[in-house]
């Protein structure tokens, strides 16, 4: 029999077994096209009973596949070759690649341990107000990651924040714990062109509770008083306020859109006295990462908190309750309100100082009910 | 200020006194008195010294006649716990020499406080201007002393607009001489953390301190002034640059360990000379008095002050002073505990010597 014949021969037998493939599952197909090997191997061996294929190797293999890539058309190998390369890099098969990776790792580690080493013996800088750019460095990525993947949040009108001077960010407040803050900062650090620290004024509550009051102030943000507000514009800092406070925060979800009323309007008098431009700010998404059902006043006594939520997982399923759902985020940053065309003792009219707090809950509620308006799922 | 002028100092007998008459003497060259119940460790030469007691009625007459232009008041005893003669001394002493300079119509005092009287508070602003209320720990002898102190010289100035009355507040002191709660805490072996909490603080080495005090006999300005050195550092960082192993215990147990009774509490004391609150939250001061008006630069940063600290406090244990005339139970214990923690802290460093 030619080599001619054995092809005719499993031609028609593959004829015939694709004449009734759809009757035949996949199992018994594989089953009979393995048997229809052997068979096709012992008449070969009967053809010729002196040939003996080589033992099989990687190399034989490679060089086999090789040597059949050759015979094809040159266009036909350069495709084939782009495919290969496309699947995995060459530079996965180069010894120097796995030296590379090698020398990454160790000096990764040795650096982190040098940077323990020497963090321990007191070397590393931190300004007066305890920011810790290490530290920021080091919890970065965990933040970017919440921003891009986590809650994937979708911030716009971010160039309304300047390159540089005092600027007050004013947003609303939800969520139970206060990663609204943090995503605010995140935004501003991963999407404005000049990268920004957003110097967040946190509640009174914060310096009591151990290791958040540290990294907080490591991460350069500062409690609310309007002292500290006005030292850091006179800084030409960028500061974020949350005026509506534990009431919004700690808000249950039936309000969850609804803007608590806002503080004695100290964040207006802070931006009259310095002159500096308010920027309302809308963050949608927040609001459902914890269903808070009810507040709990004795809980909030018990552990010393301003509110104590009462959720489907808290605080039944204790810390593995505070993880939050991976809602879809919207954070927009409005029209700056300019404030430099009051007088210089504006700060001191109560009256004005409440309309401009008005104005500014308006705008933010406004911004809220639009967002929710064009927004079609709470997950996408 | 004429070089002719008096200048009053009283507690020579002690730390401050003694250093602060002595720069007087030998490089401003004026006239001073020293005043104290003990006469100075080392003789000051040129030093005019009155053995008195600050509570003395007679010290008008004294500030009279010898026709005072400023006093500056350092006669003051620390105690870790409230202490009656302590107090007697520290307030009643106050008192009388405010009255006396009063009725003697001495232009000006000077008088050493420190930052620690605003309190460590949650609530505390991220630096606390000299008009902040005075909130300070009422555990703590020296800060109660201090905040009554400064209570009375409020009061007084509002009173009566001669003498001109100038505070230092200082920061927290730290040098390898002198004995402070922060110069205490930093020797101790571990000189633990609360765990979680890494306040920024603010330290001032003890020549600046002198400096300072001499600055401002030497320069007119009235009123509260904080003065500490220009970098703040977390207290983390700080021991770190003292050479103290990472250690934070929980902050409940610092609390607890307060609330100890008697018979157990010097071990509660020995655990930390700082109060817990004052390791948990801020209370930096803001220095812009300090150097707009009274014009004073530290010479000495924070850090420098700290890396030598960690070099020199080992090559230098303390002295043990002498036990001076006490009369209540309370101010001996203190001293007792001092002497004990002094002790220790040499047969440490002579241990580690071998």
């Amino acid at each position: 029999m030619s080599s001619e014949e054995i092809w005719e021969e499993a031609a028609t037998a593959k004829g015939s077994q694709g004449g009734d493939r759809s009757a035949v599952s996949g199992d018994r197909l594989h089953r009979e096209l393995l048997a229809e090997l052997d068979n096709l191997r012992q008449r070969l061996r009967a053809l010729a009973p002196e040939y003996e294929p080589p033992r099989f190797s990687r190399q034989r293999l490679l060089s086999m596949v090789e040597e059949g890539l050759q015979r094809c058309p040159v266009d036909l190998q350069a495709d084939l070759r782009d495919r290969v390369r496309d699947a995995i890099d060459e530079q996965w098969f180069d010894p120097d690649t796995w030296k590379g990776v090698w020398y990454m790792v160790n000096y990764t580690l040795k650096y982190n341990a040098d940077l323990i080493q020497r963090r321990s013996t007191g070397d590393y800088d931190t300004d007066d107000w305890g920011v810790d750019w290490e530290f920021l460095d080091v919890v970065r990525p965990f933040f970017t990651f919440l921003y891009k993947v986590y809650w994937r949040v979708k911030a716009t009108g971010i160039e309304n924040i300047p390159i540089q001077g005092r600027t007050l960010l004013v947003a609303n407040h939800s969520g139970q714990l206060p990663w609204d803050g943090m995503m605010i900062a995140t935004a501003v650090m991963t999407d404005h062109s000049a990268q920004r620290l957003v110097r967040t004024l946190y509640s009174e509550w914060v310096p009591r509770v151990p290791f958040f009051s540290s990294w907080m102030v490591r991460v350069g943000q500062a409690l609310a008083t309007e002292d500290n507000g006005v030292r850091l514009l006179e800084q030409d800092e960028l500061v974020a306020v949350f005026p509506e406070g534990h009431k919004g925060i700690g808000k249950t979800y039936r309000d969850r859109y609804r803007l608590a009323p806002f503080s004695q309007g100290d964040f207006v008098e802070m931006a009259l006295e310095t002159r500096a431009p308010i920027i309302p700010v809308s963050v949608v998404g927040a609001e459902e990462t914890y269903i808070s059902l009810a507040n709990s006043s004795a809980g909030a006594k018990i552990i010393r908190a301003p509110y104590f939520p009462i959720s489907p997982t808290f605080p039944w399923l204790g810390l593995l309750g505070l993880v939050p759902l991976p809602t879809k985020w919207y954070i927009d940053f409005g029209e700056p309100i300019a404030m430099d065309r009051y007088e210089p003792d504006a700060a001191k009219n109560l009256i004005l100082v409440s309309q401009i707090s008005d104005q500014v809950r308006n705008a933010v509620q406004e911004m809220v009910h639009g967002r929710l308006a064009r927004r079609a799922s709470v997950f996408f | 200020m004429s070089p002719e002028a008096t200048i009053l100092v009283t507690g020579v007998g002690g730390t401050w006194g003694a250093r602060v008459a002595a720069r007087l003497v030998r490089e401003a060259g004026l006239h001073v008195i020293g005043l104290d119940s003990k006469p100075p460790a080392e003789a000051i030469e040129g030093l005019d010294f009155v053995m008195a007691d600050v509570r003395n009625p007679l010290l008008g007459e004294l500030l009279r006649t010898e026709q005072v232009d400023t006093v500056c008041h350092l006669a003051f005893v620390e105690t870790i716990r409230p202490s009656e003669a302590a107090f007697d001394l520290n307030v009643t002493g106050t008192t009388n020499v405010l009255d006396a300079c009063a009725g003697a119509g001495v232009r000006k005092t000077v008088l050493k406080s420190s930052t620690a009287v605003y309190g460590a508070r949650p609530s505390n602003d991220a630096f606390l201007t000299e008009g902040h209320a005075l909130r300070g720990s009422k555990r703590s002898g020296t800060i109660r002393d201090l905040m009554e102190i400064e209570a009375f010289c409020r009061s007084f100035s509002q009173r009566t607009p001669q003498p001109a009355v100038t505070i230092l507040r200082f920061a927290s002191i730290v040098g390898t001489t002198v004995d402070t709660p922060m110069a205490r805490f930093l020797k101790m072996r571990h000189a633990p953390s609360l765990l979680g909490f890494d306040p920024r603080m603010q330290i001032i080495h003890e020549e600046d301190v002198v400096e300072a005090l001499v600055h401002a006999v030497l320069n007119d300005i009235h009123g509260a002034i904080n003065v500490a050195a220009e970098d703040v550092i977390p207290l983390n960082k700080m021991r770190g640059l003292a050479g103290k192993p990472s250690l934070a215990i929980p902050h409940l147990l610092a609390y607890w360990s307060r609330k100890l009774p008697a018979s157990a509490r010097h071990w509660g004391n020995d655990a930390l000379p700082i109060e817990p609150d004052y390791l948990r939250y801020p209370w930096v001061a803001d220095l812009h008095r300090m150097r707009e008006e009274l014009g004073f630069v530290p010479n000495y940063k924070a850090e420098d002050t700290l890396r030598e600290f960690a070099e020199r406090h080992h090559a230098a244990p303390l002295e043990l002073g002498p036990i001076g005339m006490t009369r209540d139970e309370e101010h001996l214990r203190d001293l007792i505990e001092q002497r004990r923690q002094a002790k220790r802290q040499r047969a440490e460093d002579g241990g580690e010597n071998e």
